[in-house]
């Protein structure tokens, strides 16, 4: 490095040189750290508002979810399926005439065969 | 001045312009800080209210019979409208609300009014297509019942604010409410919500209310409503009640409860629709005289004391008999019976002769074992003991009117338990309708268990009653109680309602009923029917022992419980 004094000069033109450097440097470790700071502050803020919004959808989702296990059921429903079978399908219950009962042959019976 | 002078005068207007921000600031910071900081909580935080969601109701299968869901509710802010009656004629349009009470809501100062609350998907859609800045929107839980009237007053409802108003969502409020939570949020300049997370973010997360499951079968429940409303609706009846209870545990598989004729089955979806007293649950709320299903009371505590035996003759030719002050006649004279056909026929005077040999210090004690006079204790709101007088009050007359269920008031579920002895070999079971308690966060919950209430009778005694129960069904008044292909045991009765105008028994107004348990000899049901006033024919035989025929049927094959009596019809297979 040119220096203008000699050495004594140049000795204490470098020592003025690394304090300003020194400064600079603090300088910028605390814009860093403020830039840091700040840039986590935000995501933060940016994480809260994606967590509203993914909470929201998610909300959404299962209000539709029950919406639709409430209309299963209430499809589902015996009166219901009843009034199908017997309006829409034409069944008929079973009349008393055409019901035999079956009883199973005990087990002694079968074998003595 | 010079120069010098100059310089100090700017530096120190600097350095008292520095020392007054620095003074506000330490008023701000420091002496004032409490205030402020106080001020930009409320302005930048919010609670934000987590709602707890309301537990599930299910049948015993499983199947979703009350569940809870999340609508908006519509409101308006009044203070920023500028045409409140444009507004209420619009809303109440869509909503189906009273115009001129929309318009006195959104006249007021307030800064918020309800305008609707739980309105339907649609409305609130057609509400929004409006976009008006000066209505808001909040979701907020509903209950919906999928089923409609499926069960209405078992399940009872819930009030606005989701508590439990009647039935068992009033009995289980507790449980399936569940406990609210909440978070602090934070508002950003818009007014959105943010969740700020990290170190120091407070909340407490909602408790979901416990799911409960019901002994209720919504397939038996269906049955015995639908042929419950038909028999009332042929009768003409005031209403009517038809419980199925497994007699082994006590478990009520089905608890149907039919309006009056002409009026609708209480659908819980829409209580409001309805009179207050079609909410209440009759099958445990309202006492009835019993009239001759009540015999068995008597023919149980006689067999098991001994006093007459099943085939014992008794003299009923006179077709009265005279009680203290009081004569009392048979329906239709009867010569020479025994004991049994006594009650196959339900003959008065037979009965009564077998109360006086057994006299009332007995006959009391087994009405008390039997469970009248004191509730049963099931899980419904507003259950009451019946009415039974203390024997020391007991008239000269009383055990002959008692013996064939007058002068003592009983409840349907009181009746069905009394049945569940004959059917499960003496013991008194407290019915119930609850079987667990699911709790949402992996808890243990709740199970419930049989309960015993204690022996009324011993087993062969019951084997006896049980087996003139089926004389009932097989030749007496209660023929048309027979399922096909079932064995049977059961009572009819045919009660006088009190005038209420003339205080005595009426001609006109009857209670038929008819109880009993299938298959007769291994039961696995015990139902009881019971018809309000019916119009015309009155007989328990002939009104209310079809519908324990069809509903017997019906749910016996639903159980898939095996036919153990076909008669002639009956063939044998090798399997």
């Amino acid at each position: 490095m040119q220096t203008r004094t000699g050495d004594i000069g140049s000795f204490v033109f470098e020592r003025g040189n690394r304090g300003s450097l020194r400064r600079v440097l603090a300088v910028l470790v605390i814009v860093a750290a403020l830039l840091l700071y700040v840039g986590g502050k935000v995501k933060i803020v940016q994480l809260g508002y994606q967590i509203e919004a993914l909470e929201k959808e998610k909300r959404d989702l299962e209000r539709e979810n029950r919406a639709l296990r409430i209309e299963a059921a209430s499809l589902s429903s015996p009166a219901r399926i009843e009034e199908i079978a017997l309006k829409r399908l034409g069944m008929v219950r079973i009349a008393k005439e055409n019901l035999i009962v079956v009883k199973q042959q005990p087990k002694a019976a079968q074998r003595a065969k | 001045m010079d120069r010098r002078g100059r310089i100090l005068l700017i530096v120190a207007l600097i350095a008292l312009g520095f020392a007054l921000v620095a003074g506000r600031l330490v008023y701000l910071q420091v002496i004032d800080r409490a205030d402020l900081a106080a001020r930009a909580e409320r302005q930048q935080q919010r609670v934000v209210k987590l709602e707890s969601k309301r537990g599930t109701i299910f049948d015993r299968q499983e199947r979703e019979l009350a569940v809870s869901l999340e609508v908006e509710s519509v409101y308006g802010v009044p203070s920023d409208m500028e045409n409140p009656r444009q507004m209420a004629q619009q809303l109440s349009r869509i909503l189906r609300e009273d115009p001129k009470t929309l318009e006195r809501r959104l006249r007021s100062d307030k800064h918020f009014v309800w305008i609707s609350r739980k309105v339907e998907p649609g409305r609130a859609a057609k509400v929004k297509d409006l976009g008006s800045k000066d209505v808001g929107f909040r979701f907020e839980s509903r209950r919906f019942y999928p089923k409609k009237a499926l069960a209405g007053p078992v399940l009872g409802f819930t009030g606005m604010d989701n508590e439990g108003l009647e039935g068992l969502e009033r009995t289980y409020d507790k449980e399936l409410r569940g406990v609210n939570g909440w978070v602090l949020a934070e508002k950003d300049a818009v007014g959105r919500t943010v969740f700020p997370g990290g170190p120091g973010f407070q909340y407490r997360l909602p408790k979901s209310g416990n799911d409960i499951i019901l002994t209720i079968d919504e397939v038996i429940q269906h049955i015995a409503d639908r042929e419950l409303e038909r028999a009332v609706t042929t009768a003409r009846a005031k209403g009517g009640v038809c419980i199925v209870m497994d007699p082994g545990t006590g478990e009520l598989l089905a608890l149907a409860v039919a309006a009056a004729h002409g009026r609708p089955a209480f659908n819980p979806n829409e209580p409001q629709q309805y009179r207050s007293g079609e909410w209440r649950n009759r099958g445990v709320t309202d006492v009835f005289e019993p009239g001759s299903i009540f015999k068995v009371v008597l023919a149980a505590a006689a067999l098991e004391e001994k006093v007459v035996h099943p085939l014992e003759k008794i003299d009923c030719s006179a077709g009265s008999i005279k009680v203290a002050d009081r004569v009392i006649s048979d329906a239709h004279r009867s010569g020479v019976l025994t004991f049994t056909d006594v009650i196959a026929d339900s003959s008065n005077v037979g009965t009564i002769k077998v109360a006086l040999r057994l006299g009332k210090e007995r006959f009391a004690r087994y009405i008390t074992a039997f469970g009248f006079g004191q509730k049963t204790g099931v899980d419904i709101p507003g259950e009451i003991p019946g009415l039974l007088k203390d024997r020391r009050l007991w008239s000269g007359v009383s055990i002959g009117s008692i013996a064939i269920g007058q002068e003592i008031g009983v409840t349907p579920i009181q009746m069905a338990a009394a049945y569940g002895v004959l059917a499960n070999g003496g013991m008194l079971m407290k019915p119930y309708l609850v079987s667990r308690i699911v709790e949402q966060d992996g808890g243990l919950g709740k199970k419930f268990a049989p309960q015993p209430v204690g022996r009324a009778i011993s087993k062969e005694t019951c084997a006896k009653v049980s087996k003139m129960l089926q004389r009932v069904v097989a030749t007496g008044t209660g023929k048309q109680a027979k399922p096909a292909g079932y064995s049977a045991a059961g009572k009819t009765g045919t009660a006088q309602k009190i005038d209420t105008l003339t205080g005595s028994y009426s001609k006109k107004e009857y209670v038929s009923s008819f109880v009993g348990f299938v298959p007769a000899l291994s039961p696995k049901l015990v139902i009881l029917v019971m018809v309000d006033t019916p119009e015309g024919d009155i007989y328990g035989g002939t009104v209310a022992a079809p519908v324990f025929r069809a509903v017997a049927e019906q749910s016996l094959a639903y159980l898939q419980v095996a036919p153990d009596d076909a008669g002639g019809g009956m063939l044998l297979v090798n399997r």
